[in-house]
């Protein structure tokens, strides 16, 4: 199949961006989206253009890194996938699409559809740990954990940290991100230790890094890999609220 | 004051509470306003008993309070959210990434329902004083100020398309308010969102069926 | 040809560690802030040795490629981490698991580390479990446990199919709690482009910025490399698609040693290529095969749809050959089945290159939801990929490159043949043999991160008297030239060709000749072949765009530069190794079609040393005479 597309380029964070007109000629529908991509950038090339930049690694969902948002949707149109699995036998020929970078002012564009997220690091930097040092545990079986809260915990822990929830939050909220660290930790008996001193710093550093407010739309849930529930947000809400009261 | 009470979500809280508190208000308004049904005599009477409650005044500035920390946070927080996407997409989400249109609209769903208010407070709370005697006393004919209102058919339209806004903003703004003060659960959290939307439609059809009435049946 | 000096403690076996820790020699807790290490690699081996260290007052600087240090290809393990807690109370034990991975490796490893390895294997799970990581568990709270290859007992530890994602996030968050503490300054999107050697030994990084293009210098008192395998030399394989053998490779060409680059795992359930698209290969969980029949049709011509076939006339050929073992040979085994079906011509799918596993049976028996429940995720991913439902036809699979065992050769404490840089992880060779077991490469990762460097590179620090060292140093200027130079001459190249279609073409010269079966004949065109290929790279590469930018096509350029010289030294070690041994399958070396060992004459590392006159590059082997203590080596057989 042929398809058209229209691709961010931008040089670096402050310059401006625009639409390139490309297209996707001979498609597999059993090419993944960034196969296709690689495709289009290997003829590029050979033309004596410069190639699409995008980041991508394991390309098998969980290392976070591919961040495009294809029509409107981050990951594209399929639900609980990275783009890196959403494979071309999804789309028609002659089908347009129009992909973009995640944007926000907390996710800087460095090149093309390649953003700086760095500020996720650092909303766990600010405490999205249990503080022990190697060496320092105790045997691993003494701290009994229900299995429903460790199957929850994992749930949560899950979050491969790509940015979707951002990208796709009409007010770039990072909430989801922040509440699913702070929901996974607060589940499970050694993390509850320096709870309120996590919630407090992490949402903090994520309203430094200016994030938007949630407004629960649910956009971010929507659009998750991971399928991350609202559920970590309410929890972080009540937790921040807590500990903001009781630590003033 | 301390900074951890200026982050987002503690604004969002504060945001929610006074929009449940606003809820409640709105019900009992539309509630109080069903007099209408019974007889213009009953529904100035009733207005005039509220009026005349002990903390009456008290209460009106709460309220005005609450709205004021409603709004206000409000605006605070849509420019900081404004801020955190200054370009946006070129496309909206065509499959996955749809919320509903109320959950997205509700700070321009606000703005309007800000301007019907202001209106409808200028009509009526603070509008031309006059009075009528019922039953030996002296009050204030509030029906007297609604009915050339409602009779309107441009001011009666006006009213009913913002009572649909204040339906649509409700109905998020209620479930929505639960989960900003960080209640959510596996069985409850379904129920208030469904009990939001009912909610929402109580008010909406009670305050709608106020000048829908009168604009076709009521008969001075 | 010298010898190596692994360093391995005197005594006992069960007491080499404990008493090497002993006599380790200490730094100071007041003098370690004083000590600069360069970390290179934030995977599980990288961010755990970063984090562990900082926590003991060094300072030190963490160096990965990615945007964020959580993205490591670690993350991408599914299985699961062995530890020999005997929490099954099924036999369990330290030896047990000692054993087991030094048989599991065909007896090429170093009896002591891998002793080491099990011994520190129980420290990681309580070290894990209070970083929260979220490992399954059962009803009453205590932590589960599933089996794996190549071991009788229950002793890996899983968080669903995403273990190493919840390990690597718990490493990761041990690290942002550091950066945090300002113990550890994080450099991120920064590609090691060249070792700095002050005095011979290991002294800094000269360092390019991804996103500005800018070459950085760095200076240090130790290097530690974490940079893992190098499985990208074959373009498809189980690895993702950043990694690459730069770090290692560059260190290798200022004077570390490279032991055992023929050791390669290829695992046997792969999804198989679909196109000359394809981009890289999705592995399909080696538990699969715990339910799922491997076969073929038993006529080559037989083309019809697999539910067509009757049960007659399909071929179940690892239960027709192993009785006793069936569909669960080791990965070793089972991969070069698949391969001879296919070289038979009796391969399936739309390229013929594939055998199915099929689940047919197990829904009969079990029905399909308890199929659904144990595999669902699998299934899923399967779907996704293939387009096919795994329910009612059966999975097409094909083995693909998974795993390097060679890496840089390292002694007892994970030191390289330069004094102070430091090897740890898969980018090491030290644990795993010629074969590593399911499951243990977790294991390793963290072993060395965690417990292992913290412990041993003290007596490196304290050995020596360490001058100090700025980037002002003219050996920092040296090198910062050399790597401007090299890209610079790449860019100018300007040719034709992308710099993909050279490593595809590698990777095609790679699979054939130096994959699951190799022969002297086919070693020799291929080193042949990767020479010739490797002048055509230099010649006629083209790589779009500018060095001082964001440039996506350089960094793939630089890396396939070294893989082109890398592949030349794995084809030339399978070529000198002369026997049969795990991943590592000559076929002139055999038994009935199995891995026939030369205990005699390859008992032994082949660490070597890269040499070059002018434009040829050429290699000295030394070797490390294994000896075997505890587990007498012994022939495997599956039948």
């Amino acid at each position: 199949m042929n398809l058209k597309l229209k691709v961010w380029k931008q040089e670096g964070p402050d310059t401006k961006g625009y639409f390139k007109n490309l297209e996707a000629k001979e498609v597999s529908p059993d090419m993944s989206f960034l196969e296709m991509l690689d495709v289009v950038n290997q003829d590029l090339i050979k033309k004596g253009d410069e190639p699409i930049a995008f980041d991508h690694d394991c390309r098998e969902g969980i290392c976070g890194s591919c961040s495009m948002v294809v029509n409107g949707d981050p990951h594209g149109p399929e639900k609980a996938v990275t783009v890196c699995q959403l494979h071309m036998r999804k789309f028609k020929d002659g089908d347009s699409l129009v992909i973009e970078p995640w944007r926000a002012k907390a996710f800087p564009i460095v090149k093309d559809l390649i953003t700086d997220r760095s500020a996720f690091d650092r909303i766990i930097q600010a405490g999205g740990y249990i503080s022990v040092n190697t060496g320092n545990a105790p045997e691993a079986n003494s701290i009994p954990v229900p299995k429903v809260k460790a199957d929850a915990a994992f749930q949560d822990a899950t979050c491969i940290g790509c940015g979707a929830c951002v990208a796709a939050c009409k007010n770039a909220s990072a909430m989801l991100f922040t509440a699913a660290k702070i929901s996974h930790l607060e589940a499970l008996p050694q993390g509850k230790v320096e709870s309120q001193t996590r919630v407090l710093n992490m949402i903090g550093q994520m309203d430094k890094e200016k994030f938007g407010a949630c407004t629960n739309t649910g956009a971010c849930s929507a659009v998750c890999p991971k399928e991350i529930s609202l559920k970590t947000i309410a929890k972080a809400n009540s937790l921040f609220r807590k500990a903001a009261i009781q630590k003033s | 004051m301390n900074q951890v009470f200026c982050r987002t979500p503690f604004l969002k809280q504060l945001v929610g509470l006074a929009g449940l508190a606003l809820s409640g208000f709105v019900l009992s308004h539309m509630l109080g306003n069903l007099y209408l049904f019974k007889s213009p005599e009953a529904y100035n009477l009733y207005g005039h008993k509220l009026m005349s409650l002990p903390g009456f005044i008290i209460i009106e500035w709460g309220l005005f309070a609450v709205f004021l920390l409603h709004i206000f946070l409000t605006i605070y927080l849509v420019i900081q959210n404004k801020k955190a996407r200054p370009k946006g997409y070129a496309v909206s989400p065509k499959k996955k990434a749809k919320a509903s249109l109320a959950s997205k609209s509700m700070q321009y769903q606000g703005v309007l329902i800000l301007f019907f208010l202001i209106w409808h407070l200028i009509t009526l709370r603070y509008g031309s004083y006059n009075t009528v005697m019922i039953d030996g006393k002296e009050v204030r004919d509030l029906f007297g100020l609604i009915l050339p209102i409602f009779k309107n058919p441009i001011l009666m339209s006006f009213y009913v398309i913002s009572i649909l806004l204040l339906g649509t903003h409700l109905s998020h703004g209620f479930s929505s308010s639960f989960q900003s003060l960080g209640f959510y659960h596996e069985k409850y959290t379904p129920l208030i969102k469904k009990l939001g939307v009912v909610y929402a439609w109580v008010v909406t059809l009670g305050f709608l069926s106020q000048p829908l009435y009168i604009y076709f049946f009521y008969k001075a | 040809m010298s010898k190596l000096d692994s360093k391995v403690p005197s005594g006992p076996m069960s007491e080499k560690w404990t008493n090497h820790k002993f006599s380790s020699k200490l730094v100071n807790p007041a003098n370690r802030r004083k000590y600069e290490i360069l970390v290179v690699g934030t995977g599980l081996a990288g961010a755990s040795a970063a984090a562990s260290l900082a926590e003991m007052g060094y300072k030190v600087k963490a160096f990965c490629t990615h945007d964020s240090a959580r993205r490591a290809h670690s993350i991408a393990a599914q299985g699961g981490i062995n530890a020999a807690k005997n929490y099954q109370n099924d036999g369990d034990s330290v030896h047990r698991l000692f054993y087991d991975t030094v048989k599991g490796g065909d007896f090429r490893s170093r009896e002591a580390n891998v002793h080491r390895l099990a011994e520190v294997s129980v420290q990681i799970i309580d070290q894990c479990v209070a970083q929260g990581v979220p490992f399954a568990r059962d009803y009453g709270g205590t932590l589960g446990n599933r089996s794996f290859g190549g071991a009788q007992v229950s002793r890996t530890f899983y968080a669903r199919g995403q273990t190493g994602q919840q390990l690597l996030l718990g490493a990761y968050s041990a690290l942002m709690r550091q950066v945090e503490k300002g113990n550890v300054e994080l450099l991120t999107r920064r590609e090691m482009l060249e070792l700095v050697k002050i005095d011979g030994k290991a002294r800094g990084l000269i360092v390019r910025n991804l996103v500005t293009g800018e070459l950085e210098k760095y200076s240090g008192d130790a290097v530690i490399l974490a940079t893992g395998g190098y499985g990208n030399v074959f373009y498809l394989s189980t690895n993702a698609k950043n990694s690459n053998a730069t770090a290692i490779w560059r260190a290798h060409k200022q004077g570390a040693y490279f032991a055992n680059p023929c050791y390669t795992q290829i695992h046997p359930t792969c999804i198989p290529v679909s196109g000359d698209y394809q981009s890289k290969l999705t592995l399909m969980s080696e538990s699969l095969r715990n339910d799922g029949r491997v076969w073929v049709p038993k006529d080559k011509d037989d083309k019809r749809d697999p539910v067509e076939i009757p049960e007659a006339e399909r071929d179940y050929y690892l239960e027709r050959i192993y009785p006793s073992f069936g569909n669960l040979v080791p990965r070793d085994v089972a991969s070069r089945q698949a391969k001879y079906r296919v070289d038979e011509k009796r391969g399936v799918g739309p390229t013929d290159t594939a055998v199915y596993l099929d689940f047919k049976d197990a829904i009969n028996r079990l029905g399909k939801d308890a199929i659904k429940e144990k595999y669902g995720n699998l299934f899923q991913m399967y779907e996704k990929i293939a387009g096919e439902d795994p329910y009612s036809r059966p999975m097409r699979i094909y083995p693909a490159v998974h795993y390097t065992m060679g890496g840089l050769w390292v002694d007892y404490n994970l030191m390289s043949t330069i004094p102070g840089l430091h090897v740890l992880g898969e980018a090491n060779f030290s644990d795993h043999g010629a074969n590593r077991l399911g499951a243990s490469a977790l294991m390793q990762g963290l072993a060395d991160g965690y417990f292992v460097i913290p412990a041993t590179l003290g007596n490196y620090l304290n050995s020596y008297k360490l001058s100090e060292v700025t980037t002002e140093h003219s050996e920092f200027e040296k090198a910062y030239n050399t790597v401007k130079n090299r890209v610079d001459t790449i860019l100018n190249v300007k040719g034709k060709r992308t710099v993909d279609s050279f490593h595809r073409e590698l990777g095609l010269i790679m699979w054939e000749n130096v994959g699951m079966s190799r022969n002297r004949k086919d070693l020799e065109k291929a080193m042949s072949e990767i020479q010739k290929l490797r002048q055509d790279f230099w010649k006629d590469v083209r790589v779009p765009g500018k060095a001082t930018e964001k440039n996506q096509e350089l960094e793939k350029a630089m890396r396939l530069a070294d893989f082109l010289e890398l592949g030349e030294l794995m084809a030339k070690d399978a070529f000198m190794r002369e026997e049969s041994c795990g991943g590592h399958f000559r076929e002139e070396h055999q038994r009935e079609g199995e891995a026939k060992r030369n205990d005699e004459e390859f008992s032994h590392v082949a660490a070597f040393e890269w040499k070059s006159e002018k434009d040829r590059i050429f290699w000295e082997k030394h070797k490390e005479e294994l000896s075997f203590e505890i587990v007498k080596p012994s022939t495997r057989s599956y039948k």
